[in-house]
């Protein structure tokens, strides 16, 4: 655009890198997830720490739910629902992830040491 | 016998007051139109400002803005108010990076990024005192970015719209420092 200046340039590349680091350090998640929180109905939620390699498979109502914890990170590997809704979750590693296998009536779900926020309204 | 009118006024302070009336007006144009976030709005008085700072100097900027914020608070009734002070300490903050970066215009600093250094300096300078004072809730940050960010985008909007209006000739002549194009 005619007029402008390379002084123009720095100005907006600094008010860019800016406003991302603003973004970067409000919106940070405090830490990757620490524990995986299996909740099913009519038994209380059981916390798992995300720390080793491990293999393990929960009972429900419809059939074993297998899940599959690496550190830092958890996912459901197989369970009976035939449309694979939990296993498509995928890896759940940001604190809040969650995979849900209705026919197991159980919900998987990593948590952080920071609180984390579900949504904002200004 | 007649009323002596402030006889000593001169050329600049017509041209101040013209200016500041002009950004009541824009404020208050602004004011009414509905934001869907409360805190961003374009602030097309900032392009008066620039105005004000590229053709009268930064001191004449800093009155039409001071005047701006005053008149258009007492127009809008919120003299003294949350948003009055806000919006003074955003002026303020503005100003204040303007006066070193003025020098830079227009030799390696266009308008825009004139507007774009104020407007991120006014959204910063609003939300110190609205963290320190007004809500000092230590969950407040949260909201700085997206404020930011609306700050960059109005900046660049206003800078090119100050950069319109001074490369029009009927302003051009009253710039300071017209840049001297390939005449050395």
């Amino acid at each position: 655009m005619h007029g402008l200046r390379w002084g123009d340039a720095l100005v907006v590349t600094l008010a860019v890198a800016l406003v991302g680091t603003a973004f970067g350090l409000a919106y940070a998640p405090g830490g990757g997830a620490t524990e995986l929180v299996v909740t099913q109905a009519g038994a209380a939620p059981r916390h798992y720490p995300l720390d080793a390699v491990r293999t393990f498979g929960v009972q429900g109502v419809a059939g074993v739910t297998t899940i599959r914890i690496e550190p830092g990170r958890a996912r459901c590997v197989d369970s009976p629902g035939t449309r694979d809704i939990c296993e498509r979750a995928g890896w759940l590693a940001r604190p809040g992830d969650m995979a849900v296998s209705l026919p197991n009536r159980l919900v998987l779900r990593v948590q952080g040491p920071g609180a984390e926020f579900d949504s904002m309204h200004f | 016998m007649a009323i002596r009118v402030a006889t000593d006024s001169t050329a600049s302070d017509h041209r101040i007051a013209a200016l500041a009336a002009l950004a009541i007006g824009l404020q208050v144009i602004e004011a009414a139109i509905p934001s869907p976030v409360p805190g961003i709005k374009p602030g097309l008085a900032n392009v008066i400002t620039l105005v004000a700072l590229v053709t009268l100097g930064w001191r004449a900027a800093v009155a039409v803005t001071l005047l701006r914020v005053v008149g258009s608070s007492l127009l809008l009734g919120t003299l003294l108010s949350p948003g009055f002070w806000l919006s003074l300490a955003g002026a303020l903050a503005a100003l204040l990076l303007l006066a070193p970066l003025c020098r830079l215009y227009p030799g390696h600093l266009s308008a825009v990024g004139l507007a774009v250094a104020a407007a991120l300096a006014h959204t910063g300078g609003q939300f110190l005192l609205a963290w320190t004072l007004i809500i000092p809730h230590p969950q407040l940050p949260v909201l700085l970015p997206p404020l930011l960010l609306a700050a960059l985008i109005a900046g660049v909007v206003t800078g090119i719209l100050s950069n319109s209006v001074l490369s029009d000739p009927r302003m051009q002549r009253h710039v300071r420092n017209t840049p001297t194009t390939g005449t050395r």
